[in-house]
């Protein structure tokens, strides 16, 4: 196998793991707000800390998903040029959209993590299940890592044509 | 140069951008991001880079959004969508145009379940699209239907674009999802008239359809109590302040996933391929909130609306006027902009405007939502017409042009109607919420 193909592999190995590990944050979700609604309107037993499980499962959810929008190209669009432009000079702007994107997610990393380290050394924690919120930070700082290995795998490995990378 | 010229000039790098194919989440950021360097200096863009991710990705009002598409998801995948179409088939037959008027019905059933407009015509487009043209409808009228009855997904609540839409412009996620109700049925309505005022101006487009007997169609009543109970859980438990937003989507998307398993109609197969595809439509759709809530900062500092105003006055502009204005503009962003970016970009400039003005902001949301459902279905490049173009190939791109121009005076109508009455909008929010 080639070097190239071994990284979309990987790549390709990355995202999924990813994905699922959104699903499974999705699915968590959806069953705590629930079994949160049923207890509270079937025995006034709320679970306690819902709200606050919602939210750190959302972020599971959010920083997690995005490796498999960023490794098929999928992100929004506006791809009216294509009709004027030929194959290559489409082809030359997914290649600079690619740029961009390993360069903006290495701009969030960068800004987030001054941030996390203050989360870190100032000890918050959610108000109700008393999780650190410098977890969820490392969390989101490790997702947004392989959303940017997906990101850039993608820049070096995978040929630019119109048709990935087309609005959805 | 001042801040607003700086706004100003941003918003035009950020459209440049746009055109030259840069998705849109990074137009939002890179915009956003280096104005907000111009503007509030290098530590203030920084901290604000380094904590909008964190803060929308971890915000409770935005957790009703992937819920919300899973429960459409669920819907398509476990084919509810058929049965709903067919029994709006059998009630809704016996007349001229009959089976047209039956897909915007269903259309706007399945908006009751769905969030997504471009879910709800590919779905339409495989279920209605066959049958329509095996009853002998013209292509351009069918796919006319479908791509118009997609569209007032967006409004009829669950409604993503207007829960986004909430939280951008820090409005009630319940008033504007009740605020979207009637607007939805009455476009729902009128492009039932559209549909009915062709197929008697050009009868060859919709042939004679069978009839169906009174007790085939009260038969047929029962087929689509999913929907109705989905729905009635869901929006009616929030409308009745029983649920919050996040819980109606949470009981609705396990609903669906019960009533889909129950009977047979969802496997593993179609529910993870349901779930992979909320994953992915969800955090595109993120990312997008993330950008613009740079963008958004930065037109706040670069006092962009602030600057439209001043404009607005000194060239003594009434009220009216300037959102005829608007509404220009959207038609116009609706030839190149999809409608999350639409509605991220611009709410922030003329949300401020329209309000000092004295008009509603509830109002306003429902307005913007329907510029964008214009949007969607207008050609050259509504996502509508695309997307049923994609599903169905052998229909020529020109007929489905031909065919939606009529349904485009529908929501136009609308917008006069929302002038004239704009408790139309108002009214439920205000009976619900006070």
């Amino acid at each position: 196998m080639r070097p190239r193909d071994r990284l979309l592999k990987l790549a390709d190995h990355v995202q999924r793991a990813q994905l699922w590990l959104a699903a499974a944050a999705l699915i968590a979700l959806m069953l705590v707000t629930v079994a949160d609604v049923f207890l509270r309107y079937l025995f006034n037993n709320p679970i306690r800390g819902s709200y606050d499980s919602v939210e750190s499962l959302l972020l599971v959810f959010v920083f997690n998903g995005m490796a498999a929008g960023f490794f098929g190209r999928r992100n929004i669009v506006i791809d009216l040029v294509d009709t004027l432009a030929g194959p290559r000079a489409t082809a030359v702007l997914i290649r600079v959209a690619d740029v961009l994107s390993v360069l903006c997610l290495g701009l969030l990393l960068w800004a987030m993590w001054l941030p996390a380290v203050q989360a870190y050394h100032y000890g918050d924690v959610k108000m109700e299940l008393r999780i650190p919120i410098y977890v969820l930070w490392i969390v989101a700082l490790a997702s947004l890592l392989g959303t940017m290995f997906c990101a850039l795998v993608v820049l070096a490995a995978k040929p630019a044509s119109a048709d990935s990378g087309r609005s959805e | 140069m001042s801040p607003a010229a700086i706004g100003v000039t941003g918003v035009l790098v950020l459209f440049a951008l746009l055109i030259l194919r840069v998705p849109v989440w990074i137009a939002l950021v890179l915009v956003g991001f280096f104005g907000n360097v111009v503007l509030a200096g290098w530590p203030g863009a920084f901290a604000l880079a380094g904590t909008a991710p964190f803060d929308v990705a971890s915000s409770y009002t935005l957790s009703v959004v992937p819920l919300f598409i899973l429960m459409g998801e669920i819907a398509s995948e476990s084919k509810l969508s058929g049965e709903l179409f067919n029994a709006a088939r059998v009630i809704l037959s016996g007349f001229r145009g009959g089976l047209a008027v039956a897909t915007l019905a269903a259309s706007a059933c399945f908006g009751a379940v769905s969030g997504s407009s471009l879910a709800n015509a590919a779905t339409m487009t495989r279920m209605a699209l066959p049958e329509l043209r095996k009853a002998g409808y013209d292509d351009g009228l069918a796919t006319g239907c479908i791509a118009a009855g997609g569209s007032t997904d967006i409004l009829i609540p669950p409604s993503i674009i207007l829960v986004i839409y909430a939280a951008i412009a820090e409005l009630s996620v319940p008033k504007l999802l009740a605020a979207g109700l009637m607007p939805g049925l009455v476009l729902t309505a009128l492009y039932m008239a559209v549909a009915l005022v062709v197929a008697h101006v050009r009868p060859d487009y919709a042939p004679d359809a069978e009839n169906y007997s009174l007790r085939a169609r009260v038969a047929a009543l029962r087929e689509p109590w999913q929907f109705l109970a989905l729905f009635i859980v869901t929006i009616g438990g929030i409308y009745a302040g029983i649920f919050s937003p996040t819980e109606a989507a949470a009981v609705g998307a396990f609903g669906a996933i019960l009533i889909g398993m129950l009977g047979r109609r969802l496997g593993l197969s179609d529910l993870l391929r349901a779930i992979e595809s909320t994953v992915v439509v969800s955090c595109l759709l993120f990312v997008i909130v993330i950008g613009a809530n740079l963008f958004s900062f930065f037109i706040v500092q670069g006092h962009l609306p602030e600057l439209l105003l001043d404009g607005a006055r000194a060239w003594n502009l009434s009220g009216l006027t300037v959102m005829v204005l608007i509404i220009l503009g959207y038609i116009v962003l609706g030839c190149f902009l999809e409608g999350i970016g639409m509605v991220l970009i611009t709410v922030p400039v003329f949300q401020p405007i329209v309000t000092q003005f004295g008009y509603d902001p509830i109002w306003f949301a429902i307005i913007v939502v329907v510029m964008v459902e214009v949007g969607l279905i207008h050609p050259p490049v509504g996502m509508n017409l695309f997307v049923i173009q994609a599903q169905a190939p052998d229909v020529r791109i020109t007929s489905i042009y031909r065919g939606i121009i009529p349904f485009l005076v529908a929501p136009l109508i609308l917008i006069v109607l929302m002038f004239m009455f704009p408790g139309l909008a108002l009214w439920l929010p205000k009976v619900l919420y006070g």
